[in-house]
């Protein structure tokens, strides 16, 4: 099973995520914004990386941007937790480097399916 | 051994393509990564331009687990460098993982993988 | 909400929801003493973590509103848009919207109510456009066939973007049949090449029916990062063609049935809180134990239980009152939900115009119809902003003339009778009388101000036609003047008044019916006809010598009524009523007030009066002019109920023809 880094500040959605995750057999390591993600990252290896894009101290952008930055994680899937209204979020997001998006609101079963498809 | 089904099994060998056993003799061997994905790539491939002058080069892929499209492009610019240069790549195993994601990405005759061992 | 998963964390979201909407409270009003881009970011995230939150949560309608919401900042943040103190106030009440709406997720109780529906049509037209007009787009392009061919060529970072094509070939693979032959033509040399890019192309044969979105959607992520075509190799005619057009339809069905769910939800529901509705059952069951002991006399009634039933009977009539009450109490709102907005528009508006400004609100708790609640809030907002900025001093005239730097404006609703009175007072500088009379004169309302009591000038500023560009600011003057003030009370079968003292004051009275349903009136006799006068359009009645009516020119009666001409309204002529009283010292004259004028209702006499539950007219029969509605006598015949606002207009009209 997969090691994998949710960053969200919304302690719900981030709980929901880690929850449904874990439940399907995750490793699942949390982070509340970009620069807490960032130092989680620099510290370990992750095989996936779940991250919100509005963040306070660093937001989603500007950590997938960092992050890419790093060798060790390139080719890394991060995914984009967005909302429909983004496209140019979505497009933002993929110019800084994310592999793709989540979009909002998902179920765990949306989720589930989405990191399987992702992690192949 | 695993070199001679490569051979058979993949069909047609090119001139360039020698059996492992013949290639064994003087040529470089390289281990190939269980986790042989992009970020492994640029430490192969340096590897790799370390021994090309050989001429000769085995790849071992029985431990891959987890390969990609990166890793894949490299061994193709290997090959093709190699049979540039008229040098030879054998194959010293493959695992099921890299023989999977060869014929996914229409490669498999190009690296002329050999089957993977039967567990 | 069927998901335990999804449940474990709702109260979470709807406490750090809570959280959330308070930073964009503060974040809002310190936005307003200056723009900080940091705020604005602040106060987007919260919106948006709750929209996000709100769908995956289970509450829809929560996050479609602050969709809106959303929608407005994001173009604030982008640039595109200036944050104004209309905007600020926006989302301000947005956000008490939201808290109401979490309120009532916590409770379980459905989330949308008027305020929600009214404040999500009020963002959408901020935003410049009607609320969710979704366009369906029909693709014309083949979107089925037997087997496809699929050109990709993915950009050389779409690798490192964690985009791996091998990953993208084996979802097709679950499509169908793959024959992959990759393209090396672009490869550079090994030494050249950067193992984290992709030099790679690949041109797939898929065999099997799949379809287009299927095999785009394999694609989604990296539109914009590669090459890609999707050619059908055999079109299935059929249902190329068939898929084409109806696809769209029921999309705009569906749209359409939920936006009329909506609306018939918004218009059709009331929450009634829990004691009310106790109280209604508690008094059916003493209406029925009274019924039960009526029941008795069945047989007949002799003298020795004469007493008992007169006691029956008074406990009916009591039970029928207070049922009554009880029933019309359902449709009866605090007036808080209206209050609660004045606070931050207070401040936005004084701080605007350099004032101090303390409010003060009182009575929050006292209940309105639901219709009128409704309806109240616009004249309301009117009355305070125009109290601030053309009531309330600023701090250095204040200063001058001896009051405190800080002005106090103050709203009042009470009971007072039968009606509800909202008082918007200040104690600033009162009306300025020769400003006023001048300005009249100007428009043509006056010849003069002589002979004119304080009364009628203060009168003047509710006048059509009395408010123009000349006189409104950015914040009163949205085109809407105190004349609309006063008709918009009217329409609620209220009215407004001003009494105003010249350094100390203002006091705008409204007083409105306690609730639309139920009117108080006097019951007038016009020959065999009874007419229901409004009690709170009736100033005074009078009995009138003849020679106090003037006839002037055109056939028009006057009489001379404090210091004004008022004319004759007879009501028998006006309805065509016969044997009524045609003498004007026989009859009676009802001095009635509607849109800020006064005519003279002539009736034969006054009977008594009476509460009228009013029927409409329209509904039952049709609209008839200078009638409200109808209502049932006790004696079983109808009679109509004046619309006092409706003959004031009729008289002018007439005037000016």
């Amino acid at each position: 099973m997969a090691k994998i880094l949710a960053v969200d500040d919304s302690a719900s959605m981030r709980g929901m995520v880690a929850f449904t995750l874990r439940g399907a057999g995750h490793e699942v390591t949390e982070a509340e914004n970009g620069q807490l993600a960032l130092d989680v990252a620099r510290g370990g290896s992750f095989d996936l990386v779940l991250a919100d894009v509005n963040m306070p101290v660093l937001d989603g952008i500007a950590m997938v941007r960092e992050m890419r930055a790093m060798d060790s994680y390139k080719g890394v899937p991060i995914l984009m937790l967005t909302t429909e209204s983004h496209t140019d979020k979505k497009m933002e997001g993929k110019a800084a480097g994310a592999t793709g998006w989540l979009v909002k609101p998902f179920d765990p079963e949306q989720l589930l399916a989405t990191v399987k498809r992702v992690l192949g | 051994m695993a070199g001679k089904r490569a051979a058979k099994d993949t069909g047609e060998p090119q001139a360039g393509a020698k059996t492992a056993a013949q290639a064994d003799a003087g040529a470089a061997v390289v281990a190939l990564p269980p986790d042989c994905r992009i970020a492994a790539q640029a430490a192969l491939k340096a590897q790799l331009m370390g021994v090309l002058e050989r001429g000769a080069i085995v790849l071992d892929g029985q431990q891959v687990e987890r390969v990609d499209t990166a890793a894949l492009q490299l061994l193709v610019l290997l090959r093709r460098e190699l049979g540039e240069r008229g040098g030879t790549l054998a194959w010293r195993g493959a695992s099921e993982a890299l023989n999977e994601a060869a014929g996914l990405l229409g490669l498999a005759r190009i690296l002329e993988l050999p089957a993977a061992r039967p567990a | 909400m069927v998901n335990a998963a999804l449940a474990q964390f709702q109260q979470v979201f709807i406490e750090e929801s809570l959280e959330g909407l308070d930073t964009m409270e503060s974040s809002l009003l310190a936005l307003d003493d200056g723009g900080d881009a940091e705020l604005v970011h602040t106060i987007f995230r919260a919106a948006h973590s709750i929209k996000g939150g709100a769908a995956t949560f289970g509450f829809p309608e929560m996050s479609s509103f602050t969709h809106e919401a959303e929608s407005l900042l994001d173009e604030v943040r982008g640039g595109k848009r200036a944050i104004d103190g209309g905007i600020v106030e926006l989302l301000l009440r947005t956000v008490d919207c939201l808290r109401g709406m979490f309120a009532r997720a916590r409770a379980g109780e459905p989330l949308n109510d008027a305020v929600a529906e009214g404040l999500r049509g009020e963002l959408a037209a901020a935003m410049g456009r009607g609320a969710a007009a979704g366009g369906v787009q029909a693709r014309r392009e083949v979107d089925q066939a037997d087997a496809w061919t699929i050109r990709f060529r993915p950009h050389p970072g779409m690798l490192a973007g964690g985009n791996d094509p091998l990953r993208l070939i084996r979802e097709l693979a679950g499509l169908g049949e793959l024959a992959v032959t990759a393209e090396l033509d672009r490869l550079p040399a090994l030494d050249r090449l950067d193992p984290a890019e992709c030099h790679l192309g690949w041109t797939i044969e898929l065999a099997g029916p799949a379809k287009r979105a299927d095999i785009a959607a394999v694609f989604d992520w990296v539109e914009g990062e590669c090459e890609l075509a999707i050619e059908p190799k055999h079109v299935v005619a059929a249902a190329a063609a068939a898929s084409a057009a109806p696809a769209a339809a029921p999309v705009a069905d569906v749209a359409a049935a939920r936006a009329q769910r909506e609306t018939s939800a918004e218009s059709s529901t009331v929450r009634v809180a829990i004691d009310k509705i106790d109280g209604l059952i508690n008094l059916v069951g003493e209406l029925v134990i009274t019924q039960s002991m009526l029941d008795t006399f069945r047989d007949g009634v002799d003298a020795s239980r004469l007493a008992l039933l007169e006691q029956g009977l008074a406990q009916l009539a009591r039970h029928t009152r207070e049922l009554q009450e009880s029933v019309m109490g359902i449709r009866m709102l605090p007036i808080a939900s209206v209050f609660n907005r004045f606070p931050r528009m207070v401040r936005d508006i004084s701080q605007k115009l350099g004032k101090q400004v303390r409010l003060e609100l009182v009575g929050e708790h006292t209940e309105l119809d639901k219709t009128v609640l409704e309806k109240i809030g616009d004249p309301l907002v009117h009355l305070v902003r125009n109290a601030i900025d053309h009531g309330l001093e600023l701090p250095a005239q204040r200063r001058a003339a001896g009051k405190g730097d800080t002005g106090t404006l103050r709203l009042e609703a009470s009971h007072r009778g039968g009606n509800i009175v909202v008082e918007v007072s200040d104690d600033g500088a009162g009306l300025n009388r020769e400003a006023i009379v001048a300005k009249a004169v100007q428009r043509g309302l006056i010849a003069s101000g002589e002979g004119l009591g304080d009364e009628a000038v203060a009168d003047l500023i509710f006048q059509p036609g009395f408010s123009t560009a000349a006189v409104t600011t950015d914040l009163s003057g949205r085109g809407v003047g105190m004349d609309v003030v006063r008709r918009n009370v009217a329409d609620l079968g209220g009215s407004v008044t001003i009494r105003s003292t010249s350094g100390k004051g203002s006091v705008f009275t409204i007083t409105l019916p306690l609730t639309l349903a139920i009117i108080d009136g006097l019951t007038a006799a016009v020959g065999e006809e009874r007419y229901i006068v409004p009690l709170v359009s009736i100033v005074e009645s009078i009995q009138l010598q003849r020679e106090a009516i003037r006839t002037v020119v055109g056939g028009g009666e006057l009489f001379r009524f404090r210091g004004d001409y008022l004319p004759v309204i007879r009501l028998h002529e006006l309805f065509g009523c016969p044997d009524a009283v045609r003498a004007i010292d026989e009859g009676l004259l009802i001095v009635v007030e509607g849109e800020g004028a006064r005519v003279g209702l002539f009736v034969d006499g006054l009977i008594g009066q009476q509460q009228a539950v009013v029927k409409s007219l329209e509904a039952n029969y049709r609209r008839v002019s200078g009638v409200s509605g109808a209502t049932i006598l006790a004696d079983g015949s109808v009679a109509l109920i004046v619309d006092v606002a409706g003959m004031v207009r009729m008289q002018s009209r007439r005037k000016v023809a």
